[in-house]
């Protein structure tokens, strides 16, 4: 099942640092593996992918989403 | 006479108390002296001297570590008459010249044998400090009470499984030692770390200590047993930490952290946690960091301890999760990208290198691996079954009063109490909804706390009520009836048990609310322990009195219910006497007793001589 986030990129300051989506609904996604292009602190973007249940991270801040198509917003 | 011969007797106590006083500094060895350099003497003159004394007495001046430039702090080996030349010399260059004493733990049981009580008090406190250089920094370690539990146990014995990424063997822990591992994530008995986060945890729960180096870590004579099931990113299959989990139940393992979580419900995991509680593992998991109502998984599995996690200042960090799956707190720290003294300090790696590093983390990945800690040292204690370690841990927290949302469990980790609380040996299980969650009466959708409620002034409260009706019955002879006493009730404790309740992923507020007695319903949906002086007066039992007293049987609901508030306003009063804007002091108090007394005086009037139920 896929599924679509809008939001903007931060760095979340759990163990050496941790990749994430903060959607405009509030929900915080945990990134799983993110290109690199998205990671960068501040980025607007539409990000479609998968939520990973069968994954557990030492992040813990959110789902686990798997980036299959993004889209860097202005 | 008689006071005479006392002053007396005070007075050579008194001379022989300071005679004997041969001072702390008199008890200290050393072989090295430190000279610490005036800041406003100028380098070129620093080494001169420096070059002068080495000249003259033969010795090697060095800079005591690679942090002491800026103070121009060395130290150089010699006895007492070099320090005294020492002093000599160089007293116009320098803040002081002064022995450098050797600092040592004593060997608990050794010193406790020979040191006679008279003796033990300060100088063997003030030792148990380990004397690794940055344990100052550990405010963790403090925050717990390790030292205290060293007395008795450093862990030796017991092994704590890390699930994690791995374990790397950084210079500070080269005196710990270790199990075989594995890694489950490139499959192959190496299990080092190429993240840093795994290190880092094991860190926490059994960093080498008091060996001049670095930090200090809780049981730092356990074994440790690295699992790596998340990759370098810091991610990892269910399936991989199933694996891990059956891992340690069949090698041995007594203690398996787990600082990771997230996902869905996964019978395998399930399986996995059931499998090693059933041989003997007590397994620990951190509550999750998203901030949320209830723990994440794998925490909130049956027989697994969630860890929320305080910072420095002992509340709740902001991160971490709260609610049910929770069932004790303990240090996870707080971090910000200006200060970092508010994180958790260890020895790790810098996964960019590979090198080692010192790092400050947080997460309630960092207050698991303290709850873990502690269990190596409750188990290195005697205490061997997974429940009764448990018991140990939760019982002897640190109870954190009005704590409504469960943000805290149990209470704080305190490391000595739970040492103690082990070695007495009798570690009861008072905890009836504990008993009834394990024994599966209980769907495991719900979680209960059962520290949620000060059983005893709610009994108080119940019991207060029904003397009060009793008392009353003496004059207005009435029957019983269920309106009555469910007026009693509602008045006094209402449901109760009910706010120890919690439904995984769903508010709590609709069962703290029914769990509450009418005063205490203005505060129930914030969850906080103030009562709401809107609904802790007589207002409440007022209009009902005037709505139901025409109503055969419904006034009775009204007189019990005042009877109720009477009994639970006093009880609070008495008790904890906290309301909201008004605080906990005299004008609460005497709020509560005025309107306990407006009550009394409410049911007085309502009960007519003679009344009887229809």
């Amino acid at each position: 099942m896929s599924t679509t986030v809008n939001g903007i990129i931060d760095r979340k300051g759990f163990g050496t640092g941790t990749w994430a989506i903060d959607s405009e609904d509030g929900q915080t996604y945990e990134l799983h593996k993110p290109p690199s292009e998205l990671q960068k602190k501040g980025l607007k973007v539409k990000v479609e992918g998968k939520i990973r249940d069968d994954i557990m991270t030492l992040a813990m801040i959110g789902p686990v989403l798997e980036v299959q198509k993004f889209e860097i917003l202005k | 006479m008689r006071k005479l011969v006392l002053a007396g007797l005070f007075l050579v106590g008194l001379i022989w108390a300071i005679a004997s006083f041969s001072g702390l500094a008199a008890q200290g060895t050393y072989d090295r002296i430190v000279l610490d350099f005036r800041e406003d003497v100028d380098a070129a003159q620093i080494e001169q001297q420096v070059q002068t004394i080495a000249q003259k007495y033969n010795v090697r001046p060095r800079l005591n570590s690679e942090f002491s430039q800026p103070d121009h702090l060395y130290t150089v080996k010699g006895d007492k008459a070099l320090l005294n030349a020492l002093k000599h010399d160089l007293k116009q260059y320098t803040e002081y010249v002064e022995p450098d004493y050797i600092y040592s733990i004593p060997e608990s049981q050794d010193s406790r044998v020979n040191v006679s009580i008279g003796k033990e008090a300060s100088p063997i406190q003030a030792s148990q400090a380990p004397n690794d250089p940055m344990y100052s920094q550990q405010w963790n370690l403090h925050s717990i009470n390790v030292e205290s539990s060293w007395q008795d146990t450093k862990g030796k014995g017991a092994t704590v499984a890390v699930i994690d990424t791995g374990i790397s063997e950084v210079p500070d822990l080269k005196e710990t030692s270790f199990a075989k591992g594995y890694d489950f994530v490139n499959d192959r008995e190496d299990a080092r770390d190429d993240n840093g986060h795994g290190t880092h945890v094991a860190g926490t729960i059994a960093q080498s200590t008091n060996n001049g180096f670095g930090v200090a870590g809780i049981a730092y004579e356990a074994t440790l047993m690295p699992l790596k099931v998340l990759s370098a990113s810091g991610g990892g299959t269910v399936a991989d930490i199933a694996e891990a989990i059956r891992f340690a139940a069949d090698h041995g393992a007594n203690v398996i952290n787990m600082s990771l979580g997230g996902g869905g419900e996964s019978s395998a995991m399930a399986e996995a946690i059931d499998y090693a509680h059933k041989k003997g593992v007590l397994v620990i998991a951190a509550a999750g960091n998203s901030g949320q109502n209830s723990a994440s998984y794998p925490a909130r599995y049956p027989h697994v301890l969630g860890v929320a996690a305080l910072d420095s200042s002992g509340q709740k960090a902001d991160y971490s999760n709260f609610g049910a799956g929770v069932d004790v707190s303990a240090p996870g720290g707080s971090t910000s990208e200006e200060n970092a003294a508010g994180g958790i300090l260890q020895n790790t790696i810098d996964p960019s290198t590979g090198e080692s590093t010192f790092a400050a983390f947080q997460g309630t990945s960092m207050a698991a691996p303290h709850v873990a800690g502690v269990a190596a040292l409750v188990s290195a204690s005697g205490v061997k079954d997974p429940d009764e370690v448990a018991a140990a841990l939760t019982q002897s927290a640190r109870k954190v009063q009005d704590d409504e949302l469960n943000h805290y469990g149990a209470g704080k980790l305190d490391a000595a109490a739970a040492v103690k609380l082990a070695l007495k040996g009798k570690i009861t299980f008072n905890d009836f909804f504990q008993w009834l969650r394990d024994s599966g009466y209980l769907n495991p959708r719900f979680w209960i706390d059962g520290g949620v409620v000060a059983l005893v002034p709610k009994l108080a409260m119940v019991v207060g009520s029904y003397l009060l009706a009793f008392f009353l019955r003496n004059y207005f002879p009435f029957a019983w009836s269920w309106s009555m006493a469910s007026g009693l009730i509602a008045g006094s404790s209402g449901l109760f048990f009910l706010k120890g309740i919690y439904i995984f992923d769903l508010p709590q507020a609709p069962l703290r609310v029914m769990g509450s007695s009418i005063p205490e319903l203005g505060s129930s949906i914030q969850g906080s322990g103030a009562l709401n002086p809107l609904f802790a007066s007589v207002l409440i039992p007022l209009a009902l009195v005037v709505l139901l007293l025409g109503h055969a049987q419904w006034k009775w609901f009204a007189i019990g219910s005042t009877i109720g508030v009477t009994a639970c306003l006093a009880v609070s009063a008495a008790i904890d006497p906290q309301l909201m804007w008004l605080g906990d002091g005299a004008l609460a108090r005497g709020f509560l007793i005025v309107n306990a007394l407006l009550c009394y005086g409410l049911v007085w009037l309502a009960i007519k001589p003679g009344d009887k139920i229809a």
